[in-house]
């Protein structure tokens, strides 16, 4: 073993003298056996003839010795390296054709792996982050598959389990105003259960936890900062601790700083305890988080919980009827509807890399038939096939190695640009970088396809014929093998990039009906912005009122403004309030059963600033206040319903808790119907209630004006006119509103179209180069058919058609895959059927022009060839 | 009588030419002649399996080279058999005796 070891070495650091030795070695016997001859009586001629056949070549022989070394593979690549750049340097077109398709293909793809390495790859940044999981209540026989958690659900919970080391509930994106310096700041506070930091495993830098005493807050209350928090406002200095801060006008105790990069839930500067109302059985809308026990599975968790929601509801019938529990691994719930369409996407650039490895190995196929006549030679010189074959397969490394490297550098850009076509706040877990694990796929992926599309070619030119090759000459002729390799990569070509324009066709229209889609309201010049009136200055409710009241009369008097008005939630900000309903006349049904409903607290002149159509009625006015006759409005998809025949005007609706003392309500109005959560949901019914009897500290404020935007800096005056503490939070036009709410859709339907141009550009590019190869593989066959009296006519039909059946083949076989794969989409598609006629006609025809006119170029030039010169130049 | 050649079976080479250098160190070529002499010309190696033969030898470390005078005072590349070459050869020749008696056997019977 050792001397194996010490020949291997000896022979790869003194090869040069390695080979003397061989070579004085042979030489010594090739001269003996001369010698020997001469003995024999053989003239010198003759002896020296004999002894070199009976030797039998020296360069086979010595080859053959070489190989027993070992180390004659590791000379060989890197022999093969040096060969292998050489001849891609001599060939810039075809090399930068190829390299650039490869980049394309593995800059896209480490782009949407770097997306999904960043939401369902990467670690979160919790200690044993699989063992944390989500708990959310449903009501599995009402279809209701997620309803948030009721306090009094989550104290049973926490009490009767038997599976988590801990549960604690939570509510994030609470707005929280640092009020005390000089610029008030709007920050993100999340509300939760004392143990929270403990579940999640994360333990502050500086200071302590929440204790179970302080888990509900009262007036003096205590804080945990963030890191950023900490550092930007407070100079990360330690003696925060202790000290009081006013948040929100209320006086705070700084307890603890978290680490930095610490968030919990997705966004949060600052933590606080449960605040003092944390609403009844019927009020669902808190966050659960458990940490499983060791050694519980999730099965056994969810059938445990499962138990202990039916002894609740046994315990509580009335308000827990039909409820569940569904448990969520913590991945799957933050990562929510990302998942999908990220593995779709990740589908999606894999084929657009299938077909560039396709690209790429045809034309290498076709060079191959250029270079038959090189490899025959080598062949004849004593290479191998196996050896030919490894000479191929690295040039193709060498090729896939450039095209990941320019593809990274394509991923490096494309990043940067699809990050800022995301326009939401990222949640802080989510990373998007090139980290060692993208890196390493891309790697991964480029060795990889060099394999695919580099063995097929590889093989077909290794095999080839000596006496073939060497008899046809300059001809290259290539196999019937090899042009039956060449068809059946075009028919796959054709079919992967039908796959994906009609995919990427489904998306657009889906987008496009979304864009078209009636919200209701009219986005034109309307600004939109949010306030949160802080408690304590306001004390009372009526104070809200009187605020809102001065603030739009002070916007309506402003020039250039048309109306205004604030509602409590505003369509497709974020964000909405549902309730439940009881139309007098019907059975009071249990809350867990009584329809839900969108409740919107309105002031007067709301659907007028967002062109929402007053239909039969009227609006709140002045005359509504907390002593007058409770009002509502409703829209008019509720009237149909429970009115279909009559008008509702004067009917009376109940809303249960928070609202339950409260008496019957009037119905005064009925408006249109608007899309209230997003674009691509069927809305629910909408009720409002003024803000006269129902008052609010948050409202957002719509204002219609001639020229919105030029309004935003007298207003914000005017907001600090009335209150200089009170920050304004997302100013934003309503068409702004309106197209980040489909940033999703809209993301999708572009990058899907941006894949799908590739890949036609890719298949076009590709089907041309085979038809172009083989009219001129064909320029003879073509010429005898001229000289015989061919016309013009029928050599163009005879390369179109040859083309066109191709692509007809691929087309079919195209159509039948996406038929199979368009079925993965369908939760993405919003009203268009995955299988879409018109899409999928509308596809292929235009995938066949395309086609044909790739067949087109090459035709053309066929029909131009001299018989002439065709016959001679043979 | 007309001679018949004999091409050797893959492997007897490495065995004929263990045992060839039993006896004292020899080149290649002297190695070639004594296989072809001493079986009478029926066993005839070519040298295009003798010399990988002879580095896969070495590479084993059965035998060992250096370059040394011929005896017509040119130089050549003597092969010798080193302490493992001869367990290699004993062990060969065991299981070459144990073929060759199994192959006999076999004809007497059939």
């Amino acid at each position: 073993m050792l001397n194996k070891l010490r020949l291997r070495l000896r022979s790869l650091f003194f090869k040069p003298k390695m080979e003397d030795e061989l070579q004085a070695e042979l030489q010594f016997h090739l001269e003996r056996e001369i010698e020997e001859n001469i003995v024999r009586g053989m003239t010198p001629e003759d002896a020296r003839s004999a002894a070199i056949r009976s030797f039998g070549g020296v360069e086979r022989v010595k080859e053959e010795s070489r190989d027993v070394r070992g180390v004659r593979l590791l000379e060989e690549i890197w022999q093969d390296l040096r060969y292998g750049a050489r001849m891609l340097v001599k060939q810039p077109g075809f090399t930068s054709i190829a390299v650039i398709t490869l980049a394309l293909g593995i800059g896209a793809t480490s782009v949407i792996f770097s997306f999904v390495n960043g939401i369902l790859l990467r670690p979160l940044p919790y200690r044993d982050s699989d063992r944390l999981v989500l708990l959310d209540e449903n009501a599995p026989k009402r279809g209701i598959a997620s309803m948030g958690v009721s306090y009094p659900d989550f104290l049973d919970w926490r009490d009767q389990n038997r599976v988590f080391t801990g549960v604690a509930a939570y509510e994030g994106g609470v707005d929280y105003t640092l009020n005390g310096s000089s610029e008030p700041e709007e920050l993100s506070c999340s509300w939760v259960s004392y143990n929270a930091f403990e579940i999640l495993g994360v333990a502050p830098i500086l200071g302590r936890t929440f204790t179970a005493e302080e888990e509900r807050w009262n007036n003096g209350t205590v804080v945990i900062l963030s890191y950023g928090l900490w550092a930007r406002r407070f100079d990360a200095k330690p003696d925060v601790i202790g000290r009081t801060i006013a948040f929100n006008k209320r006086s705070h105790t700084v307890i603890g700083v978290m680490p930095p990069g610490f968030k919990f839930p997705a966004v949060a500067d600052l933590w606080v305890p449960m605040p003092p109302v944390v609403g009844e059985r019927t009020d669902h809308g808190w966050s659960v988080i458990a940490r499983l026990k060791p050694g519980v599975s999730f099965e056994q968790a969810q059938s445990d919980m499962t138990a202990v929601a039916r002894h609740i509801e046994e315990q509580n019938p009335v308000t827990n009827e039909g409820l569940g529990v569904k448990l969520i691994p913590l991945r799957e719930g933050l990562a929510g509807d990302y998942r999908k369409a990220l593995l779709i996407l990740m589908g999606v650039v894999g084929l657009v890399l299938l077909i560039a490895c396709v690209n790429v190995a045809n034309l290498l196929l076709a060079r191959a038939s250029a270079r038959a006549k090189e490899i025959a030679i080598r062949t004849a010189l004593g290479a191998g096939r196996w050896r030919v074959f490894r000479q191929l397969l690295t040039e193709s490394v060498v090729l896939g190695v450039m095209g990941g490297a320019l593809g990274l550098m394509l991923a490096f850009w494309g990043l940067d640009l699809l990050l800022a076509a995301i326009p939401i706040d990222l949640p802080f877990w989510m990373k998007f970088d090139l980290d060692g694990r993208v890196l390493g796929f891309t790697a991964g992926v480029t060795l990889l396809t060099a394999l695919i599309f580099g063995a097929a070619p590889a093989l077909q030119a290794s095999k080839v014929d000596l006496n073939e090759a060497l008899k046809e000459g300059g001809r290259g002729g290539a196999g019937a093998a090899r042009h039956r390799t060449l068809r059946s990569l075009v028919v796959a070509e054709v079919a992967l990039s039908l796959v994906l324009l009609i995919g990427a066709g489904l998306m657009m229209r889906s987008f496009m009906r979304l864009q078209h889609t009636s919200s209701g309201l009219n986005p034109e010049n309307l600004l939109t912005l949010s306030l949160n009136a802080p408690v304590v200055k306001y004390d009372a409710m009526e104070k809200f009122y009187a605020f809102y009241k001065e603030l739009l009369e002070r916007i309506r008097a402003m020039p250039g403004v048309d109306a205004a008005g604030a509602a409590s939630n505003l369509p497709l900000r974020g964000g909405s309030w549902e309730d439940s309903l009881t139309v007098e006349g019907y059975p009071a049904l249990s809350v867990g059963q009584a329809p839900t409903i969108n409740f919107n607290v309105i002031t007067p002149n709301y659907f007028r600033a967002m062109g929402i159509p007053l239909l039969i009625g009227r609006d709140f006015n002045d005359a509504d206040t907390g002593d007058s006759m409770k009002v509502t409005i409703i829209d008019e998809r509720l009237a149909r319903e429970y009115w279909p025949n009559e008008s509702p005007i004067g009917k009376r609706v109940r809303f249960s808790p928070p609202d339950d003392k409260e008496s019957w309500c009037t119905i005064v109005g009925v408006v249109g119907a608007v899309k209230n959560e997003s674009l691509n949901l069927t809305h629910r019914k909408t009720v409002y209630r003024p803000n006269a009897q129902y008052p609010l500290d948050d409202m957002s404020l719509a204002i219609r004006a001639r020229n919105p935007e030029s309004l935003a800096p007298a207003i914000q005056r005017q907001v600090k006119a009335m209150d200089p503490d009170l920050p304004i939070i997302n100013m934003l036009t309503m068409t702004e509103v309106v197209s980040r709410s489909v940033w999703q859709p809209r993301l999708y339907a572009i990058l899907f179209s941006v894949f799908a141009a590739v890949a036609l550009a890719l298949a076009s590019v590709g089907l041309y180069g085979v038809m172009a190869y083989s009219v001129s593989e064909r320029s003879r066959e073509i010429g005898i058919r001229v000289a015989l009296g061919a016309q013009r006519r029928d050599v163009l039909k005879l390369v179109v058609m040859q083309g066109m059946t191709l692509t007809l083949i691929g087309i079919g076989i195209g159509l039948a895959a996406a038929l199979a794969l368009t079925q993965l989409m369908r939760s993405l598609l919003f009203e268009v059927s995955v299988t879409d006629p018109l899409t999928f006609a509308g596809l292929a025809a235009m995938l066949s022009v395309v086609a044909l006119l790739a067949c087109w170029i090459p035709a053309r030039r066929a029909t131009r060839v001299d018989p002439m010169i065709a016959l001679r130049c043979e | 009588m007309k001679k018949t050649q004999t091409d050797l079976l893959q492997g007897t080479l490495d065995l004929l030419a263990l045992k060839t250098l039993q006896a004292e160190p020899a080149h290649g070529w002297d190695i070639a002649q004594r296989i072809q002499q001493i079986s009478q010309d029926v066993l005839r190696v070519g040298q295009g399996s003798l010399y990988p033969a002879l580095r896969r030898l070495e590479a084993h470390g059965w035998i060992a080279s250096e370059w040394g005078a011929s005896e017509n005072n040119r130089k050549a590349k003597y092969y010798k058999l080193t302490a493992a070459g001869r367990k290699q050869l004993t062990t060969e020749t065991q299981t070459w005796r144990r073929f060759t008696g199994a192959v006999k056997l076999i004809l007497k019977t059939s």
